[in-house]
């Protein structure tokens, strides 16, 4: 049955196949839209160069009405992701706007990675560190983006 | 601010679960737009306030009927457009002119910024509502007055109106932003504002949204504020200023509802 939240992912499909944005990638599992995986490469210049990050996008049927939950399924080490791959996005939350679609959604994470939001951290140790000591937190980022190859 | 620890994350999904859990519930019980119902009807909710009662009265000299809407945070915006529609399907040359002007709005927003991609989805269903309840449909009045009230009780249809007239709002508010600034409390940018209080979806409406979106359509808003404040009538108020109101709705706090004057 087509409603308007499988109606407009096939468009947000279609989209990402047509015109790709750089360093990001997605498409719906293979029997469900509701679904769909997502992989974000690590942006260049940044301690997550080189990494690939694994997520998973679930959509309800109030798309794009409301916004789909997002996870990272890769371990990464960053102050808004939450231990269990939670992202703290303002756009996935009370920024949400309809006009987005995966493509933004996608991309807003991956500028998310080179820039951090310490003043609301899911991740208090991330936080602290990008704060404080630059050199570890990169050290501990590095960590997950070699982890990312093996996952 | 005090941190966060990790377990943040579950918390939340505690909250947004307990939140979903009482919108399936009035979402079950209670329609997106109802049926045309008797003033009188707002007695049964009031009984034993005298304010309230004093002031039900007083409506009822010039409203016969109201219609009540879904309260989902989206009652302005369903009620605007129910009510509109409803007033151009009976005034044709009426409706032409917002057919053209509806037509022409995503162009507008597009050079305003907005994505043009995923504004096409939202301006085609609500253009494809538009032709639905067009007065020329060979029905006639009736037909037409059926099928709006049928496509707003559909979820997908109804909120892709109200959808559209939220970005339609907040272009309006970017177009004007030095104007509509003063309106805004607080050290919030209308940015922010659009951003936070006006595109998503069941965010309730303030006057400022109200404003825009009259302004932006061009169509005039009377309404009557049912509260409790003194002088035992009920007090009206028209957007924007000096317009002459085709949509009537009662405000209650919280709440939007839709009004057929006598």
């Amino acid at each position: 049955m087509s409603t308007p939240a499988r109606r407009r992912l096939m468009r947000d499909f279609k989209r990402l196949q047509e015109d790709p944005p750089t360093g990001v990638s997605g498409a719906p599992t293979d029997n469900n839209i509701m679904i769909w995986n997502a992989v974000i490469f690590g942006p260049h210049d940044t301690p997550f160069e080189d990494g690939t990050f694994k997520l998973t996008i679930e959509f309800t049927e109030e798309y794009p009405n409301k916004p789909p939950t997002v996870r990272f399924v890769s371990k990464v080490f960053h102050p808004n992701v939450y231990a269990d791959g939670g992202i703290c996005l303002d756009i996935l939350q009370n920024r949400w706007s309809p006009t987005y679609d995966v493509s933004a959604i996608l991309t807003s994470i991956q500028s998310l990675l080179s820039d951090p939001n310490p003043n609301s951290p899911a991740n208090s140790t991330a936080a602290q560190l990008y704060k404080e000591n630059r050199r570890e937190y990169e050290k501990r980022v590095k960590a997950c983006v070699e982890q990312s190859f093996i996952d | 601010m005090e941190p966060f620890t990790q377990n943040d994350g579950n918390h939340d999904e505690l909250i947004i679960q307990q939140k979903r859990d009482i919108e399936k519930e009035i979402s079950e019980t209670t329609p997106l737009v109802s049926e045309q119902l008797p003033l009188t009807c707002l007695y049964a909710e009031y009984s034993g306030d005298e304010i309230f009662t004093a002031k039900i009265q007083d409506l009822s000299k010039k409203y016969k009927f109201i219609r009540r809407t879904r309260p989902d945070g989206n009652c302005f915006f369903r009620a605007f457009a129910y009510s509109y529609l409803e007033y151009l399907i009976s005034n044709n040359s009426a409706y032409q002119e917002f057919k053209k002007l509806a037509e022409e709005s995503k162009e507008k927003l597009v050079q305003l910024g907005f994505p043009s991609f995923t504004l096409e989805d939202f301006h085609e269903t609500f253009m494809e509502v538009i032709q639905r309840v067009s007065p020329d449909n060979p029905g006639g009045h009736s037909t037409v007055q059926d099928e709006l009230h049928k496509i707003f009780n559909e979820q997908g249809y109804s909120d892709y109106v109200v959808v559209y007239l939220r970005l339609i709002t907040s272009g309006k508010l970017q177009e004007e932003a030095d104007f509509y600034q003063n309106f805004i409390e607080g050290d919030l940018t209308i940015e922010a504002f659009r951003h936070l209080e006006v595109e998503p979806m069941y965010k309730e409406s303030d006057h400022i949204h109200i404003i825009a979106l009259c302004t932006a359509l061009g169509a005039g808003v009377r309404v009557e504020y049912l509260d409790r404040g003194e002088g035992g009538t009920v007090k009206a108020h028209d957007f924007p200023e000096g317009s002459e109101p085709r949509i009537y709705l009662i405000y209650r706090p919280g709440h939007y509802d839709i009004l057929y004057p006598n």
